[in-house]
């Protein structure tokens, strides 16, 4: 693997972190957030702080994940007051109210953001390494919880809340959870993306950033682990592979982003799923015969 | 020994609209009461008002002595109110069978960090499809609710609340929507569980059944409580004659 | 005077927004979408405004075959877009949404070009004194055709055959099918007026600032959505106080805590503030 090669594994890995965090508040709890970029930023600004001020790396990314966590838990308590629509726009205000905070704030670099972060000095594949290990502890994380009686709880939840009180489900606490785990989880990805980038701008965690983390939930195929990771890979490198069209790039990604949508509304997974119910159906055919 | 439920006072406004006025009634523990009312009196919505799923505007609800009018509704469904819909809402991403595992598992979810250790569902599964059973609908057990008829909704939704393991039952019009055969099957499973010492609220509109299963009967009507006794004496009462007598001949005006 | 020429400049911006925000609530209203690629269609009146205006030096000409194109636009986009994918849960099509304003962006930008378009000879530039604030006319032009545009949108409304079906239809959709209404011509209907307003904004905008650019229509295609939540998701009238309200917070904020809050950021913390006090807007929706 070439370096270009290994930063492009690193960032994947790193998207599939966001991205997993992100399905766990939007995927299997039902509470749509177009804010998740600032999570990522606060994980991604704490670390950098932390670095600068001479913290070594399990600290700072530690760091990342519990300011990203309790900003997560906060946005949570907003989730318990407004519901749907409402929840999805107060996201959306609350990932620009950090942007117009960062963006003013001389501590936090303002306009121009943090440059000069040193590395983790783990050498490019040390944390290739580092990172790939994080992101599949996030994929096996994301597994158990599906499986576990919270991912059960949290089915109901996404289902029909009324409901799930009705049978007992404490709805706010596992609202707060699912918030308080998937920003945790931005924050992570934030505070390896601070060493893996060196130089922090408020504008890598915008609305555009939410957005994209979105949709590779939704291409993927909102609340199925391997979906919503095929389709990190897939958006990630795409840009890559539309290089020699790059001007077009964007132009593809929303394109892709709509047809998805129109078309396959269930993303990769309900795509897949599909797939196999027609090879299953044709192989039992065939042993009948 | 008190009632086990004790409604007092419940004044319920929707917008202009008060939808109940200052209703109060009781349940003994064992009792089989039926709730019933033309369309649009408040039965709905009293049921809301007592699981705490709407917040009335005034009134208070007692289970066991205790006040529970400020609990919300998921913890007063753990102390024992367990409500089915009208209008059937199953958990739509779930099998049917699972629909009722969750409800049995009520106390693996009670503890979120619990919650999160633990995965085997293999005991609250097996318990559900014996609820499934009681109803009648274990054939169905390991399909998808989306696409089921109504009928199959209907009971679901009462193994569900029984999956709880209730104090106390509320059922709101579970006959409706089942053909005549299903009704009074699940009317006797619900008699038999009511025999076996489970309280029972239900809303019916069908007063055949009503007088055949019912202990106590409570009449509602534009909001208010207009009747509340003996199934026989109730059903002999001049206002509550007129209720019906009156929204049937605006039914037949209309 | 300052306060004077504050709450004047919000009103104006104010007065804008209203008239993009209005088309998303009544899209909102009818099929609880949030209609992101709106913001797509504004930009898209902001071109066609400006292109005819310099084609044939005749700005009304320009704002009227832009308003009757883009509403076209917005029926066809329902058409093709929306319908197909209503009964999904809600975030399909605001996905979609977003991948189709994301798409038109670049559509501008790969057809006119990344720097934007201007006026050859910009109309409405003259200044205008009002009780010593200086105004530019087209703010006023702005936001008399606000005034203008929303009156006609409220007198048909109240008045007309249509107008009643889709007030009833917006208040509760299947009520009305029940009582005989065509609900899905009332569908183009509304696709068709909230695009053509947001056309019309489009051009004042333009006009304002004698550029039309590829991400014009990124501002809006967020503060609208904020704007539509504070005025209770589908309900008309709490959106138009929503838009002024916001207008007016914006101008102020700038001056006051401009200095740790962006414009963004001010509206977003209004929004977030409101949303805690009353969960469904400023005004009941539905
Ligand atoms: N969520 C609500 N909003 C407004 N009005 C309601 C609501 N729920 C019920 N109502 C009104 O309250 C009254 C009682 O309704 P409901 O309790 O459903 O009656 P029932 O179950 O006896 O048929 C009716 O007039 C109904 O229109
Ligand atoms: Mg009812």
């Amino acid at each position: 693997m070439g370096i270009y090669e290994i930063s492009l594994a690193t960032v994947v890995c790193i998207n599939i972190i966001l991205a997993l965090g992100l399905n766990m508040i939007s995927g299997f709890c039902g509470q749509i957030s177009l804010g998740h970029a600032a999570f990522y930023g606060i994980g991604a600004y704490t670390a950098a702080l932390m670095v600068k001020a001479g913290f070594p790396i399990p600290l700072t990314i530690a760091a990342g994940m519990i300011s990203a966590g309790v900003a997560g838990l906060i946005v949570g308590l907003a989730s318990l007051r407004v519901r749907h629509d409402f929840l999805a726009i107060t996201t959306m205000g609350v990932g620009f109210l950090f942007l117009g905070i960062v963006r003013q704030q001389e501590l936090l670099g303002g306009e121009l953001g943090i440059s000069g972060i040193p590395s983790a000095g783990l050498g490019k594949i040390g944390y290739l390494a580092v990172v790939f290990a994080i992101a599949s502890l996030s994929a096996v994380f994301s597994l158990w919880i599906k499986r576990s009686w919270m991912g059960f709880a949290f089915d109901a939840v996404a289902d029909d809340e009324d409901t799930a009180r009705v049978v007992t489900v404490d709805v706010g606490a596992y609202k707060l959870a699912a918030f308080a785990m998937g920003t945790a989880m931005a924050g992570v990805a934030g505070g390896l993306y601070t060493y893996f980038a060196r130089f922090l701008m408020p504008d890598d965690f915008g609305f555009i950033t939410s957005i994209t983390v979105l949709s590779m939930v939704a291409v993927g195929g909102i609340g199925s682990v391997f979906g919503v990771i095929a389709a990190t890979i897939i958006l990630t490198l795409m840009p890559e592979f539309f290089r020699f069209i790059s001007d077009y790039k964007l132009l593809v990604y929303g394109a892709l982003l709509f047809a998805v949508m129109r078309f396959a509304p269930e993303g990769l997974a309900g795509f897949a799923r599909d797939a196999y119910r027609r090879l299953t159906v044709k192989k039992q055919a065939g042993e009948t015969v | 020994m008190g009632a086990l439920l004790e409604v007092s006072g419940i004044t319920v406004r929707f917008g202009g609209v008060t939808a109940l006025k200052e209703v109060s009634f009781q349940v003994n523990a064992g009792e089989f009461l039926c709730l019933i009312g033309p369309n649009g009196a408040g039965k709905t919505t009293l049921m809301r008002a007592v699981t705490g799923i709407i917040k009335p505007d005034a009134g208070r609800v007692k289970l066991d002595g205790r006040d529970i009018s400020h609990r919300p509704t998921h913890e007063r469904a753990r102390l024992g109110l367990a409500l089915t819909h009208q209008i059937v809402r199953p958990f739509r991403s779930m099998t049917v069978l699972d629909n009722v595992a969750l409800a049995a598992g009520y106390q693996r979810f009670h503890h979120i960090l619990k919650a999160m250790g633990s995965v085997d569902r293999s005991a609250e599964r097996q318990r559900a499809r014996k609820y499934l059973e009681l109803v009648g609908i274990e054939d169905v057990a390991d399909k998808s609710v989306v696409g089921q008829p109504l009928g199959v909704a209907k009971r679901l939704e009462v193994a569900r609340a029984l999956a709880l393991e209730p104090k106390i039952l509320l059922l709101d019009e579970p006959l409706a929507g089942l053909n005549s055969v299903e009704a009074a099957r699940l009317a006797d499973t619900i008699t038999g569980i009511n025999r076996d010492g489970l309280t029972v609220i239900m809303i019916e509109h069908n007063l055949g059944e009503v007088l055949r299963v019912s202990q106590r009967l409570v009449v509602l009507d534009n909001g208010r409580k207009i009747a509340d006794g003996l199934p026989m004496e109730v059903i002999q009462n001049p206002s509550v004659r007129a209720a019906y007598v009156g929204k049937e001949s605006q039914h037949a005006a209309a | 005077m300052l306060y004077l020429e504050l709450l004047i400049q919000g009103l104006i911006h104010g007065s804008m927004y209203a008239v993009i925000a209005v088309g998303l609530t009544l899209v909102y209203g009818l099929l609880r979408i949030l209609h992101v690629a709106h913001a797509g269609l504004f930009a898209l009146g902001g071109y066609l405004g400006l292109l005819i205006t310099n084609a044939t030096t005749s700005l009304p000409l320009g704002m009227f075959t832009s308003a009757i194109v883009v509403g076209i636009c917005g029926m066809l986009m329902y058409r093709l877009c929306y319908q197909p994918i209503l009964d999904r849960p809600p975030y399909v099509a605001l996905i979609a949404s977003i991948g189709l304003f994301i798409a038109m962006e670049e559509i501008f930008r790969l057809v006119f070009g990344p720097y934007g378009l201007t006026y050859k000879n910009p109309p409405l530039q003259s200044q205008i004194n009002l009780m010593g604030i200086t105004l530019r006319s087209a703010e006023v032009g702005m936001v008399i055709s606000a005034l203008i545009l929303l009156g006609i949108l409220a007198y048909l409304s109240q008045r007309t055959r249509i107008g009643i079906a889709w007030r009833a239809t917006v208040d509760d959709p299947e009520i009305s099918k029940s009582f005989g209404i065509d609900t899905i011509k009332v569908r183009y209907l509304n696709f068709f007026i909230g695009s053509a307003l947001a056309a019309v904004a489009g051009v004042f905008i333009s006009l304002l600032s004698n550029l039309v650019e590829p991400t014009m229509g990124g501002v809006p295609s967020y503060k609208a959505l904020a704007i539509i939540v504070l005025g209770g998701l589908g309900n008309v009238t709490g959106t138009l106080i929503a838009s002024l309200l916001l207008g007016v917070v914006e101008a102020f904020g700038t001056i006051y805590i401009g200095s740790f809050l962006d414009r963004d950021a001010i509206a977003f913390a209004f929004l977030i503030v409101i949303l805690m006090i009353r969960p469904q807007g400023l005004f009941a929706g539905k």
